[in-house]
């Protein structure tokens, strides 16, 4: 180690560093600068350009003190934190199609028993196309010679095909996909409502026939499904407790995740937001009390939260659920009314409670054959087989090697894709916005990127779009710690 | 003993279940893009009718295309500007990798660290101010301005640095020990076993740029200089209700990826599996 060997070494590393680090300056760094100091500036094409060139003045927070006055901005937040909630959804999605991919080539199968499967697939759609016309079933031999070929060429190769198929949506990214299912939503000559409409001319035949089950008996069969969800999860919750799992942090998470939709049913009901609000949170403190209440130990109560991160990824799956059963409790009554005069399919995109669905149900499709999926399955890959090996000595459930070895195994992976997602997602939704929408109906799929992009690009308040592409930052930063803190990353430490 | 011994019964069977599973779950993935593929072989007054098949596949529908819009163009456009950006990101990413895993010099971690950082920047921050820097630096509606900013890459340096770190030192010091200069040792030693990496690096930058939409749109002004997915939304609103021309289009545009999946994707996932995401 002579006196001229760490500037020697110091040259040779910024050396081989300098072409990427040159550009990494020119288009990261210095845009990030001067994206600040925009954000704080009253820059406006109009007024400062070739033609006219005001000074471009220092206005301190002036411009995020307009965007708390700005009832766009607020619609679009709001937009934008909606269609976060498909992400769970996403991620279990793609998990859940790795999970079955990477099944395959543990399960060995006789090709002959994918033969006579595929034969008998064949000849019933065979029978199909001769009792009808070609153009009418045709479709239906179709399918069934595909999934012939697909069964017994999958059961051959072992899970490529497979692969390939799941991994489709992501060919088509991007701005083909979207025109793709703009064709797709078509409420007149798409062949989702197409589809649909045969399915609905049914339900509502059958609603007619039966009102008194479907304006009775669905609702009460919904209920009975909400009760025993929540029952069933204050028993998890309590067994957990009793182990030390969890702590009073993720009871009470767990408790509020089910508080939450009961108020919103109470609400609907005609209650007014306080009563139902009250009702629903003294019976969430009772609960709380009955599952935190030792007999034996009186002592403080415990504050870990070690299951604090596992019960609020439940939440995000499990509130949306909820709501949607209290939706059947509602809807039932007035349906055998609705059935009666034929129920049509939705507008979809032209709709304005059902865009936003629309379009998570696309991005979800897109997302679960996507790089996640490949990335998951990179990760199953990666766990050591012993594990299992141990665990079936053990005699473990299935349910059990998933949440004691395959989720905590897949830590990593789950914490980056988390990430990226949130990420991903706060600053997406405009090219899906431009190219099936345009923001609309009625603004309802215009997201903050959208956002920017009118007052940056087309307005021309470059200040103004600066300062929301900071606020979405400091979204991104919060979300991201909040995974950090709570996020799926256990085997990480 | 029953669980382990008896397995070849319900394990054909649950085995089948799973084909037969994953081969409907397939399809069902695989239904939007035979929808597109069999509406771009329809009629116009068929395009019209929901029922999936046409009662006469169309192939001239394809060359149509090409007398509608610059389809070719398009085409040629998005290939040569993903093409660039992959092979410079590519080459910036393994030098500045190769600097971050294999070299030593004071400051290293920080300013790798940084790029970590730049790494959870949301892309549309910088997108103004890069707007902004191609005005200035007369760059608007080229393909120099669509090129740059996309060409280096702190996500690539991150992954094929993870991927670097897990080369065996033993290597490049043994050829150290002959006199090989670094520039040799990156070369000959790492850049040749760094393969599965670059080619998964390559594999993401090419999709990702062949689809971006957001730059190219702001950037592009000249029909001309569209690329695909601009040039689609080009078609789709001067000629939206042509269904059957525009899904010819999109399967057109398409094509590229899925040529290149088929013939890369066992190096895809290996590429992942070894490197790619350890925390």
């Amino acid at each position: 180690m002579s006196a001229g060997r760490p500037v020697r070494r110091w040259l040779t590393g910024v050396g081989f560093l300098l072409p990427n680090i040159a550009g990494f300056c020119a288009f990261t760094l210095a845009p990030l600068v001067m994206s600040f100091a925009l954000a704080f500036s009253n820059w406006d094409i109009l007024r400062h350009n070739l033609f006219r060139k005001d000074a471009i003045r220092f206005v301190g927070l002036g411009n995020f003190s307009r965007l708390f006055s700005d009832l766009q901005f607020w619609r679009d937040l709001g937009n934008t934190l909606f269609f976060l909630l498909g992400l769970p959804f996403a991620i279990a999605g793609s998990l859940a199609a790795a999970l079955l991919l990477a099944q395959v080539n543990r399960r060995r199968v006789s090709t002959g028993s994918a033969l006579v499967v595929a034969t008998v697939v064949l000849v019933f759609s065979g029978l199909v196309l001769l009792s009808g016309g070609m153009a009418q079933r045709g479709v239906v031999f179709l399918f069934g010679t595909m999934a012939a070929a697909v069964l017994v060429s999958g059961v051959l190769t072992g899970g490529t095909l497979y692969r390939t198929l799941f991994y489709i949506p992501h060919f088509t990214a991007g701005v083909a996909t979207f025109v793709l299912w703009k064709k797709l939503y078509n409420p007149h000559t798409g062949p989702i409502n197409a589809a649909l409409r045969p399915l609905l001319d049914g339900f509502s035949s059958a609603v007619c026939a039966w009102p008194g089950f479907f304006a009775l008996g669905v609702p009460a069969l919904a209920g009975c499904a909400m009760v025993l969800l929540a029952l069933v999860q204050v028993r998890r919750l309590r067994r957990r407790w009793d182990d030390g799992e969890a702590g009073a942090a993720a009871v009470a998470a767990g408790i509020l995740a089910l508080a939450g939709p009961a108020m919103v049913f109470l609400h609907w009901h005609g209650m007014g937001t306080g009563i139902a609000g009250g009702l629903a949170g003294t019976v969430g403190v009772a609960l709380f009390g009955a599952i935190v209440r030792r007999p034996r130990r009186w002592g403080p109560i415990p504050t870990n939260d070690a299951g604090l991160g596992s019960e609020l990824s439940l939440a995000l799956i499990g509130v949306p659920l909820l709501l949607l059963l209290a939706g059947a409790i509602r809807a039932g009554p007035t349906l055998p009314a609705i059935a009666a005069l034929g129920i049509d399919p939705p507008d979809w995109l032209g709709d304005y409670a059902w865009a936003k669905p629309a379009l998570m149900l696309m991005a979800l499709w897109a997302a679960i054959g996507s790089n996640s999926m490949i990335l998951f399955l990179a990760g199953l890959s990666n766990i050591p087989p012993e594990l299992y090996e141990a665990a079936d000595m053990d005699g473990a459930s299935a349910g059990q090697r998933f949440w004691n070895i395959t989720w905590p195994q897949l830590a990593p992976v789950t914490f980056f894709i988390a990430v990226m997602g949130v990420i991903n997602g706060l600053q997406g939704g405009f090219e899906m916005a431009r190219t099936m929408t345009l923001g609309g109906p009625a603004g309802s799929t215009t997201t903050l990127s959208y956002f920017i992009f009118t007052e940056g690009f087309e307005i021309g308040r470059l200040g103004y779009a600066s300062a929301v592409a900071w606020v979405m930052f400091a979204l991104v930063l919060v979300f991201t710690l909040l995974n950090f803190r709570f996020g799926n990353r256990d085997a990480n430490d | 003993m029953r669980t382990t011994e008896s397995n070849p019964s319900p394990s054909t069977a649950r085995g089948l279940g799973l084909h037969v599973l994953l081969t409907l779950l397939g399809l069902a993935m695989a239904a939007p893009f035979l929808w597109m593929i069999l509406a771009s072989l329809k009629t116009a007054p068929e395009a019209g009718d929901p029922a999936w098949l046409p009662r006469q596949a169309q192939w001239g529908n394809y060359p149509e295309v090409f007398r509608v819009i610059p389809f070719l163009r398009f085409a040629a456009n998005s290939l040569v500007v993903a093409g660039w950006v992959t092979l410079l990101q590519v080459l910036t990413s393994a030098l500045a990798a190769f600097s971050f895993s294999r070299l030593e010099w004071p400051g290293r971690d920080r300013v790798f660290f940084l790029y970590l950082a730049t790494m959870m920047l949301p892309g549309i921050v910088m997108l103004i101010p890069n707007y902004e820097i191609m005005v200035r630096w007369g760059l608007m509606d080229t393909f120099l301005g669509l090129v740059l900013p996309s060409a280096f890459s702190a996500f690539g340096t991150f992954l094929l640095r993870q991927f670097m770190l897990g080369i065996p030192r033993a290597l490049d010091e043994a050829a150290e020990m002959d006199g090989a200069s670094k520039w040799r040792i990156f070369w000959d030693v790492i850049l040749p076993l760094s393969r599965p990496g670059l080619v998964t690096l390559a594999i993401f930058t090419f999709m990702g740029n062949y689809h971006s939409f957001f730059w190219p749109f702001v950037m592009m002004k000249t029909v001309d200089n569209y690329t695909l997915p601009v040039g689609l939304l080009f078609f789709d609103s001067e000629h939206g209700q042509v269904t059957h021309l525009l899904m010819a289009a999109v399967t057109m545009s398409v094509l590229p990826l899925i040529v290149i999946f088929v013939f890369l994707q066992r190096q895809l996932i290996r590429g992942i599996q070894i490197g790619a995401v350890k925390g």
